[in-house]
């Protein structure tokens, strides 16, 4: 187990690794370099030489490109242009954001995909079955920032029932507020994000939980089971749908780029103070530092978040070998 | 063989709901340049109404209302159709030609080319797609609705690569490959006369399954402001409703353009499913 654990975090090194070397790459091959983004046009040759030597960029690419990838490794990701700010303290700021709606959107859109899913195999044909698919396949394939906007505009703007964005009423936090209060206002404000992250995702799980339940239905150890004189709900949910769970893991595993995907779309519209607004602000202003810096650790989290799954796959099917 | 396939088809509802769904739209892509001029001095795409300022709720003169600048809501709806098709249909070829060189090459040689390809297709998959094209299109600058088009097209590949891979992985043992070997053809000649034609179908599917991917992608860049600002695409539409903060205010200039995307992109994964099952017989029993 150590020694797999071990093999995929070296996978995911090297993973890094190419990220790293891609991004590097891609941003030299801008027109102009890239203090020709930050520098005045107007200021002198002779200073544009001093601030061209500062930046390192007068040393040969190689070089450049090692000394990068020293100062990625040291955790310095260069200083945003706009707020002047370290990158990488901007960046761990944003994460408790992302961390919160991202993980239980991924476990609550694989958790209601897997109960659906068992229940449409087991009743197929009905139209229980032909509803759900309808429905979960339209959440799958609706526009986000969309649906979204739709979800606000009559849960929070219509109704008033939540808050139309952001993840904190300010005047709460300034107050002497308990800290239940405080948990209960970031639900309040996590609970409409939360709803379209996970509507859209579901149906993913739903589909392979489905099929895989379907196959498994007609395994010899089901007909045992019934043989036996279990009652029906102990054969669905004992024998049949825990077997059928572990292909449902393999597509969470590749689902997770999919919600971080969505998830990056959710924070605009929800002005959720995530990685993925800061993202989207960096590239709009032009933020290079910033914007490299909340790729790479959006990227980080997908592969931490591909390991666990992976490492729970093993746990969960011993019959897998950890190659 | 051919008969029974289509029936099979007919069996799908929902691929023909799809079917159906892609047709309204290419019809509203054909007509798009028919619409109405209300005066010659108005145009219905971009916009300015000389009698009507600002955001205006339905009516007899504009049937879906207008947006900020007195711009036809309808007119704009039906010239994004134009966009989104053309979108979908570019960007979707170019990944489905790209992932299926990459893959049959992959299956092909195996080896060192496979390793290598296979780890490059692992590394882009482990990426969420939108960051990528938003870290890629920052790099890159403005786009144009051609630059978007290329770029939404050039990372869309490494599914089907992974697919057309492992197909010409068993092709390759097939018989047919083998004569063909033993006839003395090249690698050139065994990939594109005889792998090819047998991966083309399934290539066919994915391309179905990739053109809704592309138009969600598309339109998230322009809604996220990154899309070319001299198209009319439904994501832009989106856009300009949400900066200028009429999504409340103006529902019917919010609604219809979302609706289409989500609509489109329906229609394009029902259709990719119903083939993939005309495609691969074992999805049918289930």
């Amino acid at each position: 187990m150590t020694g797999y654990i071990a093999r995929r975090l070296l996978q995911m090194v090297v993973t890094l690794f190419v990220i790293l070397t891609v991004l590097f790459f891609l941003f030299r091959l801008m027109p102009g370099d890239p203090a020709s983004m930050v520098l005045d046009p107007k200021m002198p040759p002779e200073a544009k030489e001093v601030l061209r030597h500062q930046f390192g960029l007068d040393r040969p690419l190689f070089t450049q490109y090692l000394l990068y990838l020293g100062n990625v490794l040291r955790g310095n990701f260069g200083r945003s242009f706009q707020s002047a700010r370290s990158v990488l303290a901007v960046i761990v700021e944003r994460l408790p954001a992302t961390l919160l709606l991202f993980t239980t959107a991924s476990v609550l859109s694989f958790a209601l995909g897997m109960w659906i899913g068992k229940l449409i195999a087991w009743r197929r044909g009905g139209p229980l079955e032909t509803s759900c698919t309808l429905l979960g396949l339209s959440f799958y394939t609706v526009f986000l920032p969309w649906f979204g906007m739709l979800v606000i505009w009559i849960f929070a703007y219509r109704l008033d029932w939540f808050p139309l964005g952001g993840i904190l009423t300010p005047q709460l936090w300034i107050g002497m507020a308990s800290t239940w209060a405080k948990a209960l206002d970031v639900l309040h404000h996590l609970a409409l994000p939360l709803f379209v992250l996970t509507a859209v995702m579901f149906a993913g799980s739903m589909l392979v939980m489905r099929s895989s339940m379907l196959e498994t239905l007609e395994q010899d150890y089901v007909t045992a089971a019934r043989a036996k004189g279990l009652t029906e709900r102990v054969v669905r949910n004992r024998h049949a749908a825990r077997n059928a769970m572990l292909p449902l893991v393999t597509s969470f595993t590749l689902s997770l780029a999919f919600s971080m995907s969505g998830g990056v779309l959710t924070e605009t519209v929800f002005s959720w103070p995530g990685l993925g607004t800061e993202l989207v602000e960096a590239v709009l202003s032009q933020d290079f530092p910033l914007a490299q810096g909340a790729f790479l650790l959006i990227a980080v989290l997908v592969l931490v978040a591909n390991l666990v799954a992976d490492v729970l796959y093993v746990v969960l099917d011993p019959r897998i070998r950890y190659r | 063989m051919k008969k029974r396939r289509w029936l099979s088809l007919r069996k799908n509802p929902l691929g023909f709901l799809g079917a159906g769904i892609l047709l309204a739209f290419v019809l509203m892509a054909i007509f798009a340049p028919l619409l109405p001029h209300l005066s010659p001095i108005y145009d219905p795409v971009q916009g300015m109404d000389p009698e009507i300022l600002g955001t205006s709720p339905p009516s007899a003169r504009h049937l879906l209302g207008t947006d900020a600048w007195g711009g036809d809501v309808l007119s704009q709806l039906m010239h994004g159709a134009r966009t989104a098709l053309l979108v979908a249909v570019i960007a979707a070829a170019t990944s489905v030609a790209i992932g299926t060189i990459v893959g049959l090459l992959s299956g092909h040689y195996g080896g060192a080319v496979d390793g290598t390809l296979m780890r490059l297709v692992d590394v882009m998959l482990t990426l969420p797609l939108i960051p990528l094209v938003l870290v890629v299109s920052s790099a890159l600058g403005q786009l144009s609705i051609w630059g978007v088009v290329l770029l939404i097209g050039f990372l869309g590949w490494p599914g089907i690569a992974r697919v057309i891979r492992a197909q010409a992985l068993s092709l390759r043992t097939r018989d047919f490959i083998e004569s063909a070997r033993a006839y003395g053809a090249g690698n050139a000649r065994i990939i594109l006369r005889h792998m090819a034609p047998s991966v083309l179908p399934l290539a066919f599917v994915y391309m179905s399954l990739t053109a809704n991917g592309a138009i969600f992608l598309e339109a998230a860049l322009s809604f996220l402001g990154l899309g070319d600002p001299n198209t009319v695409s439904w994501g832009m539409m989106l856009q300009w409703c949400f900066k200028t903060g009429n999504t409340f205010r103006a529902p019917y200039w919010m609604l219809p353009p979302g609706l289409s995307i989500s609509a489109l992109c329906f229609s394009f994964y029902l259709i990719g499913r119903g083939l993939d099952e005309v495609v691969n017989p074992r999805l049918r029993r289930m």
